[in-house]
């Protein structure tokens, strides 16, 4: 190889040093929080003096905390099951359609990947307002959707381009309908990148704060809405304990898929 | 007469303006290893996919026993097929994608474990049923491909090019085992490939296809002795041609002068032609011989030595003849004429008139 790591020379400690600061530039923030989510002052002061747990009492004895994370994690679980069932169908199309137009509908299908979300949320927040979908279960749904389906789309397609149709073909022969055959053999195939998808979709969802303040209501907001809305009333370190909880759930999914990458790889 | 046991009636497909498979006919008995030899794009494959239901074809009839087989869809067909890539099930262990095609057809649980055991040893791959196949070699995958097409004893099984993914030495390997596969289950295989040297190895009959048109069909020896056509007798065999005008004609045999003069009289030949036009001596390199000196019984030609390549068994000896066509000779090893045979030298290739055949110009 012509950048072998072994033979850099004094380049390897300088490389592995940056390697280092970057990963501690991408870990402090959550260090911090996670910290400061145990530390018993209450006006969050760093390195915390002592170590307590009420902010976690506090965090699960208010209604209006555990109505939001109940909240987000049902707009959650509805995208995620949409998101890979229309992520599914559109990966079909995609990848096994010989329609005239399928690279322009690819793109168009991977644009709110690049749009600022912000537009999104303002065109959304417009649209809804006619529609009367603002401050709506519904609302947050098609919202979190339009961001996370371009994941789904990605991941769902790679895995349906490295699954060989003959393999779908030879199913037919061996007696299966053409239904029979994609769901005993084409969906278990693929299901990798599937829960790939499906893992993703959440989190995106889960984490989403733009779109979701658009949409909020006093009423109806996610658990990161919250989050958003009481830091700018006051610094509780409950918002430290929600903040710990929602990265952990985060950090939780995102082992499960990599290890489902690594079980596919194997 | 009773019907052909598979009839394969004046198939014709067109994709567009393009005919890939124009008017295949030909019937198949009962049992029969037959192969179609031909290039790619000839129409070999397009006819064993609508064997299998993949396509439609345009115009004709493909009968089975007497019946109809193209409006039953490929999963009721019950035919079995070994493709060109690995398609095992990836999910599924050695034992059930063996067992799968018996799963689809609600076959009971005891009748199932017997018949994939018994697939499995037929393939020689005893012990296998736990192991993904993701962890087999392609040699091994192939073999579980054939053991789960053959699990539910299919009327036909179809073999599109199944070894082309493998080595040379893996290749003849599993060569073998579909042969005695083949003599042990009796089924019926039509078998696709480009290589001739597989063809004539597995096969009872080969049809030899050529811009979706069929050839020839006959036993290898038959293509091999007596090649209906230019293209049969190229594709089987390398064999030289060289280009001369037809001055006679009669009773299945010709005479053909060449650029410079040469007239050689009664070769065989096969299809027509008119005194005066085009034609092509075929000689195939082991009918040929190097002399010294013009013989005096049979056929025989001046020509020089262009160039000696050693093959080990044997050497192939590139001869130009006097009017510059140049055409290859065999000399097995152990020939009296071996390792004397030098770049240059003036010497003679002989053979018997009734090795050599004219095919007409179109």
């Amino acid at each position: 190889m012509l950048l072998d790591f072994d033979k850099l020379g004094a380049w390897k400690w300088i490389l592995s040093a940056v390697c280092a600061l970057m990963a501690l530039f991408l870990l402090l923030p959550i260090l911090f929080i996670v910290a400061l989510s145990f530390g018993d002052s209450r006006w969050l002061i760093f390195p915390p003096q002592n170590w307590t747990l009420k902010w976690y009492g506090e965090l699960f004895a208010d209604p209006r905390w555990l109505a939001a994370a109940w909240t987000s994690a049902r707009i959650a679980l509805i995208v995620m099951v949409l998101s890979v069932v229309l992520g599914l169908l559109a990966s079909l199309a995609l990848t096994r359609g010989t329609f005239r137009g399928r690279a322009v509908l690819r793109a168009f299908f991977l644009t709110p990947m690049v749009l600022p979300v912000v537009i999104i949320a303002v065109a959304l927040y417009a649209a809804f307002l006619r529609l009367g979908l603002n401050g709506t279960l519904a609302g947050f749904v098609i919202a979190h959707l339009i961001v996370a389906l371009p994941f789904s789309i990605i991941t769902i397609s790679g895995a349906l381009e490295t699954f060989d149709p003959s393999i779908e073909d030879a199913a037919i022969l061996c007696g299966a309908s053409p239904w029979e055959a994609r769901f005993r053999v084409t969906l278990p195939a693929i299901s990798h990148g599937l829960f790939s998808a499906a893992i993703f979709s959440f989190l995106i969802s889960w984490d989403e704060v733009v779109l979701a303040i658009f949409m909020a209501s006093p009423t109806l907001q996610t658990l990161p809405v919250k989050v958003w809305t009481t830091l700018r009333q006051d610094l509780t370190p409950v918002i430290a304990a929600a903040s710990t909880l929602l990265v952990a759930l985060t950090i939780l999914l995102m082992i499960v898929a990599a290890l489902i990458r690594k079980g596919k790889s194997r | 007469m009773s019907s052909p046991y598979l009839h394969i009636n004046g198939i014709r497909k067109t994709f567009g303006e393009v005919v890939a498979t124009d008017h295949v006919e030909l019937e198949i008995a009962e049992g029969e290893f037959m192969t179609f030899l031909g290039p790619s794009g000839s129409g070999k494959s397009t006819t064993l996919y609508i064997l299998a239901g993949f396509q439609d074809p345009t115009a004709g009839d493909i009968r089975l026993r007497g019946r109809s087989i193209l409006q039953t869809p490929s999963h009721k067909r019950n035919i079995g097929m070994v493709f060109q890539r690995y398609t095992l099930f990836p999910h599924l262990s050695v034992g059930e994608n063996v067992a799968f095609p018996l799963r689809v057809r609600r076959a009971p649980q005891a009748e199932i474990a017997a018949k994939v055991r018994r697939a499995l040893s037929l393939v020689r791959l005893d012990g296998f049923e736990d192991r993904m196949p993701a962890h087999m070699s392609g040699g091994q995958q192939q073999r579980v491909a054939l053991a789960r097409a053959l699990v539910y004893d299919p009327p036909v099984l179809l073999m599109d090019e199944p070894l082309s993914a493998l080595d040379k030495k893996l290749r003849e390997e599993i060569q073998h085992e579909i042969r005695r596969i083949h003599q042990q289950t009796g089924v019926t295989i039509l078998y696709v490939t480009h290589d001739q040297e597989e063809a004539l190895r597995l096969s009872d009959r080969i049809a030899v296809f050529n811009t979706g048109k069929i050839e020839q069909v006959g036993t290898g020896p038959e293509l091999y002795a007596s090649p209906a056509t230019h293209f049969v007798a190229d594709f089987i065999g390398n064999s030289a041609f060289l280009a001369g005008d037809l001055v006679a004609i009669g009773a299945g045999r010709a005479s053909l002068r060449f650029a410079d003069g040469t007239v050689l009289a009664d070769i065989p030949m096969h299809g027509t032609g008119l005194a005066g036009g085009k034609a092509e001596l075929m000689l195939r390199p082991e009918r040929i011989e190097l002399t010294a000196q013009p013989g005096l019984s049979g056929a025989s030609l001046p020509v020089t030595v262009e160039d000696v390549t050693f093959l080990g068994n044997s050497s192939t000896v590139s001869a130009r003849t006097g009017w510059g066509e140049v055409l290859s000779v065999r000399m097995n090893f152990g020939h009296p004429m071996m390792g004397q045979v030098r770049q240059g030298d003036a010497l003679h290739v002989r053979w018997q008139p009734q090795h050599a055949h004219v095919f007409a110009k179109a």
